[in-house]
């Protein structure tokens, strides 16, 4: 049972040095690097500030809103219309939220091809270290 | 579902910021992306072995968070921002992968950028001689070179847990998979490198 323990200890000190090695490269960032994230920084920012703008409108959902949900309180009450499905919860729109981002993966079908090979490959290397 | 992608969800309702809250807000963003956007250029950096490549992309991840999510909660960044950016990544390793195939099919070298040398630029650090500076770069090139030959889950779960210190449920959120994906990716990833890294490395 000691070479588990090993091996494990191995795989953090593998760890603990690629970590180390990684936070000595980001140190290591050239001023041109850091002037250049700076700007990208500014920049999106400046997109941030831009949807602000675009949320000033968003104060006028809640009257929006409110002739949304008077409209759906009419066709609630008009019977044969089955409204039933209305209710979003907190937990769908995080699926929304993500898949907001697969969506955009799933405009390209050669995507999915390249991801489907790399999980092949993934799958073949896998088998090489199983042993 | 993890606790963290319970709070996630319970915090998720947008909010609108007016005044000082929203200058408020703009300076929490700036704190985020001034935090984090090292350390996502060299991930992003290892990922495509080309360090004008990973500004543009971690440029493109820092509006969309800006553009789409900074009225989320701010707990939300972190796993949100890296979802983006590994999208990112993954859509220049498939144009990449597109345009070799263009490429060869016109008969000309696709243009592989793997002699790419993305340490060589940066500035001396203070505190150490020339020889350990060299032995530092090498030993990070030799990861790079082992990170880049991992599949792409794999490099995505060693990376997101261990360089950026998310939590398996935030990179199970960042990376769009399981957390029971992210271990099996990350173990894989760990015995890969011991594997082509060898003793001596450590």
């Amino acid at each position: 049972m000691k070479e588990p323990d090993n091996t494990e200890r191995d795989d953090g000190e593998l760890a603990k040095r690629a970590r180390q090695l990684f936070d000595e490269s980001v140190q290591e960032l050239d001023a041109e690097t850091l002037s250049r994230l700076n700007r990208s920084r500014q920049r999106a920012l400046a997109h941030a500030k831009g949807s602000g703008a675009q949320a000033a409108w968003l104060r006028w959902t809640p009257v929006a809103a409110a002739a949304v949900a008077a409209a759906a309180v009419v066709i609630v009450l008009n019977p044969g219309n089955g409204v039933d499905e209305l209710p979003r919860t907190t937990a769908s729109d995080l699926e929304l939220l993500l898949a907001e981002e697969e969506l955009e993966m799933l405009e390209d079908l050669e995507f999915y091809r390249w991801m489907a090979l790399e999980e092949t490959a993934e799958a073949t290397g896998q088998d090489d270290h199983v042993g | 579902m993890s606790a963290f992608a319970a709070s996630f969800a319970v915090s998720s309702a947008h909010n609108s910021y007016t005044g000082a809250a929203a200058l408020q807000r703009e300076q929490e963003l700036n704190r985020f992306l001034q935090d984090v956007e090292k350390r996502a250029l060299r991930i992003a950096e290892v990922s495509v072995r080309d360090r004008d490549e990973a500004l543009d992309i971690v440029q493109e991840a820092m509006i969309k968070l800006a553009r789409k999510y900074a009225m989320r909660a701010v707990d939300e960044w972190t796993p949100l921002f890296y979802r983006i950016l590994q999208n990112g990544v993954r859509d220049w390793h498939r144009r990449r992968a597109l345009r070799n195939r263009v490429m060869a099919w016109f008969g000309t070298p696709g243009g592989d950028d793997d002699d790419c040398d993305p340490v060589a630029a940066a500035a001396d650090p203070a505190g150490r001689t020339p020889d350990e500076q060299l032995q530092q770069r090498e030993a990070m090139k030799t990861l790079e070179r082992a990170l880049a030959a991992l599949p792409l889950r794999q490099r995505e779960a060693f990376m997101l847990r261990n360089f950026e210190g998310l939590d398996v449920a935030g990179t199970a959120l960042a990376m769009g998979c399981s957390t029971g994906s992210v271990k099996t990716h990350y173990s894989r990833a760990v015995h890969s490198l011991r594997e082509s890294l060898g003793e001596h490395w450590q």
